[in-house]
């Protein structure tokens, strides 16, 4: 479904804050796959799904997503296929519009003419009965301004205005890190359910490493840009916490080394 | 009778110069400088037509060079990476020329003597009070633009403008090209700030090159007088308040010189400190609630 191959970005090349933050890095995601994506603060996850959404363009290397070449198309033609939700609950919704009208606007992409009502009686109870299936009342207040809601509630209507329209990929950046833990479950709850109803090609980003070996079929971990860990789903099976520690303290502790090496035969 | 009468036509007529600028200002949240000369622009186009003898055709006209005007605004901000306030200061500028153009290379252009909209209705309308018809068209102009306006932001392409003013980060997600939709928004607001233009000029029968000089003042205090009156509400209410702060403002200014010693040239600093004092009321109220709190109180 995603092929990224040999993705390569520098930022403020030429400056002194020059900073390579993905480093020829591939992956491969099949059909339905629910990859969860670990590594610290720096790692260059973010970057990824910058590099995914178009955010920016790629230095070198290429995105294929379903089989379509998208490695310089802008970013909001290929939101149509890509739903992204983010860490802070008020990047993905207009918190001066109702509830309804956040999701129409995303329910849009679905082809809509310019000139047409912007909602149809149709699309409410359509909007509705989605509201109604996440459990958080919110199908009550569809006429209530997003920005009156909770972060919660709103990470719920994000998710929703993504998959609405059934995406070709989903990528979640952190969507549960700014709630508090019951909450965070509770969308983590209905986050498994979305996907697999539709089953959705997924990414999600996560500090958790609890959830990240729990959820999905696949773990992947970024170390300075690249690709460190691809733990498929076999290999998954009976990992634990501490096992995942150690290979991530082998592999980034290796890097380290490797890269102390190479600065020390430069400067001797 | 005539001062009142005479005010509600024009608080009617600049009602569509505060939709204008409700659009920009508030919907699409830039402070759109092209407005000051997309209103001349209007003018001139109007009453050039109007010498012509085709006054509807130059109220058409103004619209569309209106539109024009803010589609180049657009360009200059999305397209161009341009700053908003500049790309509004850039094509203002840029606009004194072309209005001086149209206007053939004349100052200020009289309208007595030639039919324009007002006359033309009139002369159907023998019985009636000339005034009375004066308010009744600027009524009726200023009500199909209210409509045409709430109308549109009922539509898909409406919807888009007020969440790209709202969170453009959004829009973008949601596969919606922000430059088009700031392209339109731009396009419109200034449409309705030339229209204001165009049938202002055939109302005074003049138009001067000068008339656009502090308009966007102009507008944003009626908007703001609007907001003070029905409060911040959806975009419908906001419309309509709009214009209700157009007639306000303008009851305000025929107050201000009927009953006082102030010269009309005041008139610009009396806006200018009605808007400035309106839109500083949120960093006064949070600077007093903020002593109260270091004083203990609740």
């Amino acid at each position: 479904m995603l092929k990224i191959e040999s993705a390569v970005k520098t930022f403020f090349k030429g400056t002194p804050q020059e900073h390579t933050a993905l480093r020829g890095l591939s992956l491969h995601l099949k059909p339905g796959e629910f990859v969860t994506v670990v590594g610290s603060n720096g790692a260059g996850k973010s970057t990824l799904f910058n590099a995914i959404c178009g955010s920016f363009y790629l230095d070198a290397g290429a995105v294929m997503l379903d089989g379509k070449d998208i490695t310089y198309q802008p970013d909001f033609r290929r939101a149509k296929m890509i739903g992204r939700v983010f860490q802070d609950p008020m990047m993905g919704t207009a918190p001066h519009l109702t509830i309804e009208e956040n999701l129409a606007l995303a329910y849009s992409r679905k082809h809509k003419l310019p000139l047409a009502p912007a909602i149809t009686a149709k699309e409410t109870d359509f909007f509705r009965e989605h509201l109604a299936a996440m459990g958080m009342g919110l199908e009550d207040r569809m006429k209530t301004k997003v920005g009156l809601l909770s972060g919660g509630q709103r990470q719920v209507v994000t998710l929703l205005m993504c998959t609405l329209s059934t995406p070709k990929l989903l990528l979640l950046d952190e969507h549960t890190a700014a709630l508090d833990p019951q909450t965070s479950e509770k969308i983590m709850e209905i986050t498994n359910r979305i996907v697999a109803e539709n089953h959705l090609t997924t990414m999600m980003i996560t500090h958790n490493l609890n959830a990240a070996l729990r959820t999905g079929t696949r773990t992947i971990m970024m170390d300075s840009g690249q690709i460190i860990l691809d733990i498929g789903e076999e290999e998954r099976r009976g990992m634990t916490l501490d096992d995942l520690l150690r290979m991530y303290s082998q592999k980034a502790g290796g890097e380290f080394d490797n890269d102390r090496m190479l600065l020390n035969k430069d400067n001797p | 009778m005539s001062i009142v009468l005479g005010t509600a036509q024009l608080g009617l007529i600049y009602g569509l110069l505060a939709i204008g600028i409700y659009i920009s200002f508030r919907i699409l949240n830039v402070p759109d400088l092209t407005a000051e000369g997309s209103f001349t622009f209007g003018l001139a186009c109007a009453s050039m037509l109007a010498t012509t003898g085709h006054p509807w055709l130059g109220i058409l006209l103004a619209v569309a060079a209106g539109a024009a005007a803010g589609l180049v605004t657009g360009f200059f901000q999305t397209k161009c990476q341009i700053h908003p306030v500049l790309a509004g200061i850039l094509t203002m500028s840029g606009l004194y020329s072309i209005n001086m153009f149209v206007m053939g290379e004349r100052a200020n252009v009289t309208l007595i003597g030639v039919d324009t909209i007002f006359t033309q209705i009139s002369a159907l309308l023998p019985g009636l009070d000339k005034n009375w018809v004066k308010l009744l068209i600027s009524l009726l102009l200023t009500a199909a633009g209210i409509l045409l306006a709430v109308g549109f932001f009922k539509t898909h392409l409406g919807l888009c403008i007020r969440a790209a003013g709202d969170n453009e980060t959004m829009v973008r997600a949601s596969s919606i090209n922000v430059g088009h939709v700031k392209l339109v928004a731009l396009a419109v607001s200034n449409a309705y700030i030339a229209l204001c233009g165009g049938i202002i000029a055939q109302y005074q029968s003049f138009a001067d090159i000068n008339s656009g000089v502090g308009i966007l003042v102009v507008g944003l205090a009626s908007v703001i007088i609007g907001e003070v009156i029905c409060g911040r509400r959806g975009v419908t209410a906001g419309i309509l308040s709009a214009v209700a702060g157009s007639i306000v403002y303008r009851v305000i200014i025929a107050l201000a010189t009927t009953y006082t010693m102030l010269p009309a040239y005041m008139l610009k600093l009396i806006s200018a400190v009605i808007v400035a004092v309106a839109l500083s009321v949120p960093a006064v109220k949070s600077a007093f609630s903020l002593q109260k709190t270091k004083r203990g109180g609740v």
